[in-house]
């Protein structure tokens, strides 16, 4: 779509004669090549659909036949209304929170897109940061996602933060601590259930096995990773493993009941955060419980 | 509140200008007062008082003039929207001048004072929430003594409402004005065939049409609803679509290099604004007009796209727009 309105745009330029190479025309084709790819208008966050449309057949390649995802339960999620999803963050790469947005958009009966809250890491970063913005992230501070759930939109979240998405392989499939229960502050203030999810297939992606973090440190990054592949492959390294994945939802917890004052109650919160970490462990635990390959499944 | 005269500062700005002429068409020339070393438009009809709010004595001018006019509202607009370099003129005019207005207010009893602000004053900082409101704390760019008067001007008026809770004091903090008949430094982009921007940013902006601007002044003028209120556009707009509508060639520059660059030019006389505004087009400092929707029922009329679109008319009244090639 891209290609053939820049051609298109090159076509009239050029039909236009000697003139054509003019800075106004120059600056045409460029303008008709940005708008070829991205809305002239996007939502609050920054969403682009006509982006989202243009990078999704890559997403898309990822989620069936690179990784071959597999969905249960994703009836969990509810189908209208907000909701967070609380899901185990892994693979160097933000990869899980696209693959859990596709997951939901595709299995779910309602079609829901999910707006993954992003670390500061990722939405911080040059490059990055529109990135993310124009395929539906947003970045998790406490007031953009409540803004987000008060408008009855579903929002993942990965409370381990850079904790998780840095560890060591070693350490895969080992919850880190869940943040401060900032998500489930946001629940139990805007009444929306948590459903715990877990991701197994996405720590052996970009698999860690040492780190030269004072390499990133002046790119203001908190980690720079070593895998087999990166950075010895340059370019190339940043390809994920093709392992297989299973993303699996868990009965949504229903937080409405504590009332928005819960919010303020330490022990409330801290208890909760737990008891989804209990749950996205235990959901783990099983799947890796029954997995044979990291590969096939 | 009786009905006295409303006074207008900063009449020689855009936006004191469009004050200024909407209230003398409303009120009627009798009733508006100018304050402004700048005279206003003998057409207008309205009342003049040459004060000079840099000069140490303006307040007690000030104080004699607002008691003489019988005013019970100021609408305070003498804030520069355009970076200066003589950094000593721009600290007296915006804090100092906001202090003596504010402090003559008071004295002679005026029942409302209006102050311009701006949404810059949040500062753009990475990690802005998407949406600023109106409790957030003002953490203006260090480095940025523009930024910093306005901070000033801004802490004054809270101060005085601590004090004086008679007197209502309304700060409306505007977003970036675009539009027909704005000219400001952050226009002038706009007029340049290639434009720098920052090598893998592109933040949302907010575009303010002034006559959603002075819709807002007109409102709190009749209303008094003191307060602090975030004037914003229907929807912000990416950086980069804003420079593609308006046909410009976005030149990418790693921002390392860009802040130095940026201070360079503006010492040696070629840019229009200091390094310190090079962070307004890197990180949001967008602003969320929801309270002045509930409390003033303000609801602005353009989105930032339909302002960029109608100042590229003002500016550029030949060209018509082309549509890009795969539609809206």
């Amino acid at each position: 779509m891209s290609a053939s309105g820049f051609v298109a745009a090159l076509g009239r330029a050029l039909e236009a004669g000697a003139g054509a190479m003019s800075w106004e025309n120059v600056a045409r084709v460029w303008r008709d090549r940005y708008f070829a790819r991205h809305a002239k208008n996007v939502d609050d966050f920054g969403f682009d659909p006509k982006f989202n449309a243009a990078v999704l057949p890559l997403f898309e390649f990822l989620y069936t036949l690179w990784w071959r995802v597999e969905v249960t339960d994703v009836e969990n999620v509810p189908g209208e209304g907000a909701g967070v999803i609380v899901a185990n963050h892994s693979g160097v790469l933000p990869w899980d929170g696209l693959m859990v947005n596709l997951a939901v958009r595709h299995e779910h009966p309602a079609h829901r897109q999910c707006r993954m809250l992003a670390l500061d890491m990722f939405a911080l970063l040059p490059f990055f940061a529109p990135l993310l913005a124009r395929t539906g992230g947003v970045r998790a501070n406490p007031e953009n996602g409540e803004r987000l759930l008060r408008r009855g939109e579903l929002v993942g979240v990965f409370p381990e933060g850079v904790k998780g998405v840095g560890k060591p392989y070693t350490d895969r499939y080992k919850l880190a601590r869940f943040g401060r229960g900032g998500f489930v502050r946001l629940a139990l203030r805007t009444g929306a259930p948590i459903v715990p999810c877990a991701i197994v297939g996405a720590e052996e992606v970009h698999p860690k096995i040492g780190s030269m973090d004072w390499v990133g440190r002046p790119f203001g990054l908190p980690f720079f990773p070593i895998t087999p592949t990166f950075p010895a492959l340059g370019p190339l390294g940043v390809v994920p493993l093709p392992s297989k994945w299973s993303i699996d939802f868990a009965e949504p917890v229903e937080v409405e009941t504590f009332g928005p004052q819960g919010a303020d109650d330490p022990i409330l919160v801290s208890r909760l955060s737990e008891q989804v970490r209990g749950t996205v462990q235990r959901m783990l635990d099983a799947r890796l419980a029954r997995r044979q390959s990291v590969w096939f499944g | 509140m009786s009905r006295g005269r409303i006074a207008v500062t900063g009449i020689a700005s855009f936006l004191g200008s469009r004050v200024l002429r909407a209230l003398a068409g409303s009120h009627g020339g009798k009733a508006v007062v100018a304050v402004d070393i700048a005279v206003p438009e003998p057409a207008l009809g309205v009342r003049h008082r040459v004060i000079d709010l840099t000069d140490p004595a303006s307040g007690q001018t000030l104080l004699d003039a607002l008691r003489e006019e019988k005013v019970t509202t100021v609408v305070h607009a003498a804030l520069l929207t355009n970076p200066s370099r003589d950094k000593t003129y721009t600290h007296e005019l915006e804090s100092i001048g906001t202090l003596n207005v504010l402090a003559a207010a008071a004295a002679a009893g005026v029942g409302h004072v209006v102050l311009r602000s701006f949404t810059a004053v949040y500062g753009a900082h990475g990690r802005n929430p998407a949406f600023l409101t109106e409790d957030r704390p003002l953490q203006p760019n260090q480095s940025l003594a523009w930024a910093r008067d306005k901070l000033e001007a801004e802490q004054h008026a809270a101060s005085f409402a601590r004090r004086y809770p008679a007197m209502n004091i309304t700060v409306l903090r505007m977003a970036p004005l675009f539009g027909p008949g704005v000219r400001t430094f952050y226009t002038a982009i706009f007029d340049k065939r290639l434009v720098p921007v920052l090598m893998g940013y592109d933040p949302l902006v907010q575009l303010l049409h002034p006559d959603d601007a002075l819709a807002a002044f007109v409102n709190v003028i009749e209303s008094h609803v003191a307060g602090a209120f975030n004037v914003v556009p229907v929807r912000a707009i990416p950086l980069l679509a804003a420079l593609h509508l308006a046909e410009k060639l976005p030149v990418p520059i790693p921002h390392p290099m860009a802040y130095p660059a940026a201070e360079l030019l503006w010492s040696a006389g070629f840019a229009g604004a200091p390094a310190g505004f090079v962070d307004f087009v890197r990180f949001p400092f967008l602003a969320d007009g929801d309270k002045a929707r509930r409390e003033l029922g303000f609801r602005a009329r353009y989105s930032s796209r339909e302002a960029l679109e109608a100042y590229l008319r003002y500016r550029h009244p030949g060209r018509a727009l082309r549509p890009a090639v795969a539609g809206a």
